[in-house]
This record gives structure tokens, C-alpha cells and sequence, in this order.
């Protein structure tokens, strides 16, 4: 099972034999003994203390006791103790008082304390020494059973170390990444801002025929779409293809829209687009399916909101709440009969614009309930800012979405939840068509990898 | 062979080892203590004749209560003192009486130290003979007493 070398078995009895064991564990009692012989002694000055101080006490009651005086050792005279208030006692030294009874009270009880500490240290080492005997005990008896002790060495440290070693390694192709990352958010954001830039000098002009442009257009052929949706949701083979359809159909589409809004830009805009590919690329990479999904979900709606916050109104945003509260139940009756596992599968088929961004939101609510929450609201207090300084917005809020592209990390992919569904809210209350055509984009990249 | 006279080796070894040294120790205690009582009743006769030779009738003194506490007291009459005979009993004598006692327990006490000390050199001859017992089951030539080897 384990190699030799791992680990070594030594019966007890090699280690502690049994009669060096039993050796100990004698001299040790002896040793306590010993200790107890001096504890009982200590006992007795301590009972001889206690007896002297009653004595002490008592002797002044009277003005003279009949007494023995011993002369000697081996012969007393009759007589009778006088002064008895009156006591020579021993200061140490060959040294002598003359005291009366209380003082004298006194000094005994102060001797008695010190007394009591030595024969509670005294106690305490006998307790030790009770402690150790037992242990020898055992030990003797442990060895005299035949008990063996396997002893192992902790292996585990030296791999642990490999493993720091390896994360090391890790972390440092990790921070290249972010990096990396973080200079290609970078540039993205410049780009932005200089197409923010842009926009902003045309803004005033173009904000209102672009939505237009993007109303009617759009609109029309997300209607399409949702027509095409409807027809083959049923089905599931054929789904896909609808959905390579639309998609198609609708990146074009975005990509007109960009064109639209500025086509001076186009270049640029469409690099963007690019660098997005390529960031899908890498998300794909990462293989996880969901993050796939929302990323690349994401990522278009973020291209999507470069263009977007122009068409903002505060109107719109006011109505955010209510519109998504009433779309939520709308695309769960819709999506209910049959198709909605394959919607789920599939991350989502477009059945319906306002459904189909509410739909992708409820998916992110199940799995990130928390964070969402919270940052939705963020995000809309972000579009109701995005409302006042509207040229601005695409800037910060392509941002994260490059960054959660690059670094896929968990908590980025929450960052980008937070922009799309603001993003979605825009998109449901009154960009629906608008923003639609983003999302497909993303369907349709992924499809095509 | 070889054996039996590692046992015999054994047997003596334990024999000096377990009863003899013992006994000695003993025996030296005991002649510890007569000692004691020697010097304890020379002491007595040594106060008795100096209170005879001050003629001291009243005796004023300290009493050890112990734990060298010490209590004055007054003896009234000196001329009788209660002498211990042995076994608890105390005897009231006079001072010539007392020191009659006295030098007849010295006699006796003497006596006693003599035996003793017969009997601890009696023991140490027995352990030398064991020792030698044993020297010469080991084969081992024989060594001169070195001065102040008691055993």
C-alpha cells in the first residue's frame, strides 16, 4: 500500500524496554516518596504551627500557669510559667524578640503561610511526579504488550511547496494575462472614447434620426425575426438554423446600425467588433459553457450600448421597472409549452425581442440572484447618469464589458451581468428592437465557433 | 560447577547485602541513641552539681513552647526534681538522690554502648568473612585491608 521508505515501525518495547520502563517508573515512586515524606513533615510543623498559636492565644487568660519546667531532657522541676504575656520568640539568626501574644499570633500565622506554600508547591511536584509515574506505567505496560509505534514522515509539505510553486507559476501567467488584458481594455476605451468623442459632436443631430433609423429598421426586422422564432420554435433541429438565420441577419444588422450612427467611425467601430471576436475566441477557451454564453450575450450588448445610450430618455428609464416586471411572466407563459428546456439548452431562442432579453436576465437571476440584484439597481441609477451625460456612457460601459472578456474571472462575469441587464432593461422599455439586433450577434458567433 | 558457585557468590553477596549491612546500621542507631541518653544524663548530673554548688533554691528560666517560642518561668523550689527512670516514669528526687540515679543510668548506659559496640563489630567481622567467602570462590588473590575500609 505505502512505499518502506514512507513511514518506520518500532515496537515499543525497542524504544522503552520493559524493564527500563519498570526502572522509571520505581525510581520515580521513590522519588515521590521522598517528596511525600517531606510533605507529612511539613504537615506536622504546619499542625505544630496551628497548635503553638492556640496555645499562644490561650496562655494570657490566665495570670500564671502550673507547669513542668523541664531541666534538661530527662528531668523537670515543678513550677509555673509567669509573664505570660510575655513571649522571646526566634526572628532567625541566633536573633530574639520580646513580644506580646498577638504580635506573636501574628508572626506564627505569617510563618504558617509560608508554611502552606511550600507544602502546596510541594503537593504540585508530587502531583508531576504521580503524573510522570503513571506515564511510565502505561509505558511499561504498553511495551510489555507489544505495542508498536509507526511513524511517518509529513510528505505532504514538500508537494505543498511544489504546489505553491506551480500557483506561483500560475498566478504569474495570470497577472500577464491581466495585463494584457487590462492594455486591451485600455486601447478598447480609448477607441471608445474617441468614437464617444465623435458622437458627441454629432450627437445632437443624429440622436434623433439615428433612433429613428434604428426604430424602423431594427424593428422591422426583429419582427421578422420573431416571426421566424415563433414559427420553428417547436422544433428543434430547425431552431439552430433560425437562429444561424437571424443571427446572421441581425449582426449585419448591427453592423448597418453602426454604420449608421457614424460612418465615419465604421473603421473603428468595426475593429471593436473584431477585437470582440477575438475576445470570444478566448472566452471560448475558457469552455465554460455558461460563462460562454453569458459572455458572448454580453459582449454584444455592450457593442450594442456604444451605440445605444444616445436613444435614452429619462421617459424610458422611468419606465424601466414596470416594463420588466410585466415581461417576465409574459415570456414565461410564452416560453412554457415545450420549448423552454430547448430555449434554456440553447441559452435562448429568440421567440420575441422583449422575451428574449428577459429571458437571458431570468437565466442570470437563477444563477447570480445576489450580485445582480444588487448592481441592477446600480446600473439603473448608472442609466439614469447615462441619461444626463449620455455621450459618455459608452465609454464606461464597454469597459468592464472588455475587461470580463479578457479576464474570466467570476466576479468580472458578474461586473458584466450587471451591464447588460441594464443594458436589457434599455433594451425591453424602449430600445427592444434596437438592442435586439446586438444580442443575435452574440447567438451567431457562437454558432459559427 | 560454575554455577553453583555463581549461586553460592549470590547467596553471600545478598546474605552481606540484605541481613548484615541492615543489621549493622541498626545497630549503630541504636548505639546512636544511648549516646544521646549518655550525654543527656551527663548533662543533668553537670546542672544538678552546679546547682548544688551556686545553692540555687529559685530558679527563674525560659520554656521552649516550641517553634523557638519562648515563655518565662519561675521554679519556687529547686530542691526537688522529678527525674525520667525510663518507659514515662518520672521519679521526684533530691539532688543527691538525682545524682545517685544519675550515675548508676551512666553505668548502665556505658554497659549498653560496650555491647553495642561489640555487636557492630561483630556484624563488620561477619561481612568481612562473607567477603572473603566470596574472594575466594572468585579465585582472586587476596588483598590487603586498606586503612579505613570499614566495609
Amino acid at each position: 500500500m505505502e512505499e518502506p521508505t514512507k513511514g518506520t515501525v518500532t515496537p515499543f518495547a525497542s524504544m522503552f524496554p520493559f524493564d527500563e520502563a519498570q526502572k522509571a517508573v520505581k525510581r520515580v515512586e521513590d522519588a515521590i516518596a521522598e517528596k511525600q515524606k517531606e510533605l507529612d513533615h511539613l504537615k506536622q510543623f504546619i499542625a505544630d504551627n496551628t497548635n503553638l498559636i492556640n496555645l499562644v492565644s490561650c496562655l494570657p487568660d490566665e495570670l500564671h500557669h502550673d507547669v513542668m519546667v523541664p531541666f534538661g531532657k530527662a528531668a523537670f522541676f515543678p513550677g509555673r510559667l509567669i509573664h505570660t504575656n510575655e513571649f522571646r520568640v526566634l526572628l532567625g539568626e541566633g536573633y530574639y524578640a520580646d513580644r506580646t501574644a498577638k504580635q506573636t499570633i501574628e508572626i506564627l500565622k505569617r510563618r504558617g503561610k509560608a508554611l502552606d506554600s511550600q507544602a502546596e508547591s510541594l503537593k504540585a511536584n508530587i502531583k508531576d511526579l504521580r503524573a510522570e509515574a503513571s506515564f511510565f506505567g502505561s509505558t511499561a505496560a504498553e511495551a510489555a504488550e507489544g505495542l508498536v509505534e509507526i511513524r511517518e514522515d509529513y510528505v505532504e509539505k514538500s508537494s505543498s511547496a511544489d504546489q505553491s510553486k506551480s500557483e506561483k507559476g500560475d498566478n504569474k501567467v495570470t497577472i500577464e494575462d491581466d495585463e494584457y488584458a487590462h492594455i486591451m481594455s485600455r486601447l478598447d476605451e480609448l477607441e471608445k472614447e474617441e468614437l464617444a468623442a465623435e458622437g458627441e459632436n454629432d450627437s445632437d443631430e443624429d440622436e434623433h434620426t439615428y433612433t429613428a433609423d434604428s426604430d424602423n429598421e431594427s424593428g422591422e426586422d426583429e419582427c421578422i425575426d420573431i416571426v421566424e422564432g415563433d414559427n420553428e420554435s417547436g422544433e428543434d433541429a430547425q431552431i439552430n438554423a433560425a437562429k444561424r438565420d437571424s443571427d446572421g441577419h441581425e449582426y449585419n444588422q448591427t453592423e448597418a446600425n453602426f454604420n449608421n450612427f457614424a460612418s465615419q467611425t465604421s473603421l473603428k467601430t468595426r475593429k471593436t467588433q473584431k477585437q470582440t471576436e477575438v475576445k470570444n475566441l478566448s472566452v471560448e477557451a475558457l469552455s465554460n459553457k455558461f460563462h460562454n454564453q453569458l459572455d458572448t450575450t454580453d459582449q454584444p450588448n455592450c457593442t450594442g450600448l456604444t451605440v445605444q445610450p444616445v436613444p435614452k430618455d429619462d421617459m424610458s428609464n422611468r419606465k424601466h421597472p414596470t416594463r420588466i416586471e410585466k415581461s417576465i411572466p409574459d415570456e414565461k407563459d410564452l416560453l412554457l409549452p415545450g420549448v423552454k428546456k430547448k430555449v434554456e439548452a440553447a441559452s435562448s431562442s429568440r421567440n420575441e425581442a422583449p422575451n428574449w432579453t428577459t429571458k437571458s436576465r431570468f437565466d442570470r437571476f437563477k444563477c447570480f440572484t445576489g450580485p445582480i440584484e444588487e448592481c441592477s439597481s446600480i446600473t439603473e441609477e448608472n442609466s439614469q447618469n447615462q441619461t444626463v451625460t449620455s455621450s459618455q456612457t459608452p465609454v464606461r460601459a464597454s469597459s468592464p464589458a472588455f475587461d470580463s472578456s479578457k479576464a474570466f474571472t467570476g466576479s468580472i462575469v458578474e461586473r458584466v451581468d450587471n451591464v447588460p441587464t441594464s443594458q436589457e432593461r434599455s433594451a425591453t422599455s424602449s430600445q427592444s428592437p434596437n438592442s435586439q439586433p446586438s444580442k443575435p450577434v452574440s447567438r451567431f458567433k457562437m454558432q459559427r465557433r | 560447577m560454575e554455577s553453583y558457585r555463581q549461586d553460592k557468590i549470590q547467596k553471600f553477596e545478598e546474605f552481606v547485602d540484605r541481613r548484615l549491612k541492615p543489621d549493622l546500621v541498626r545497630a549503630i542507631a541504636e548505639r546512636d541513641k544511648v549516646f544521646e541518653q549518655q550525654k543527656t544524663f551527663s548533662d543533668l548530673r553537670k546542672n544538678i552539681e552546679n546547682l548544688e554548688k551556686n545553692s540555687v533554691t529559685r530558679l527563674r528560666t525560659l520554656i521552649n513552647l516550641g517553634s523557638e517560642v519562648y515563655m518565662q518561668a519561675d521554679v519556687p523550689d529547686t530542691q526537688r526534681i522529678f527525674v525520667d527512670v525510663g518507659l514515662g516514669f518520672h521519679v521526684e528526687f533530691t539532688w543527691s538522690e538525682a545524682l545517685n540515679y544519675i550515675s548508676q543510668r551512666e553505668e548502665k548506659i556505658a554497659r549498653q554502648i560496650e555491647e553495642y559496640t561489640n555487636q557492630i563489630a561483630s556484624i563488620k567481622a561477619q561481612i568481612k568473612l562473607v567477603c572473603e567467602g566470596i574472594r575466594e570462590l572468585l579465585q582472586l588473590p587476596a588483598e590487603k585491608p586498606l586503612p579505613g575500609h570499614v566495609f
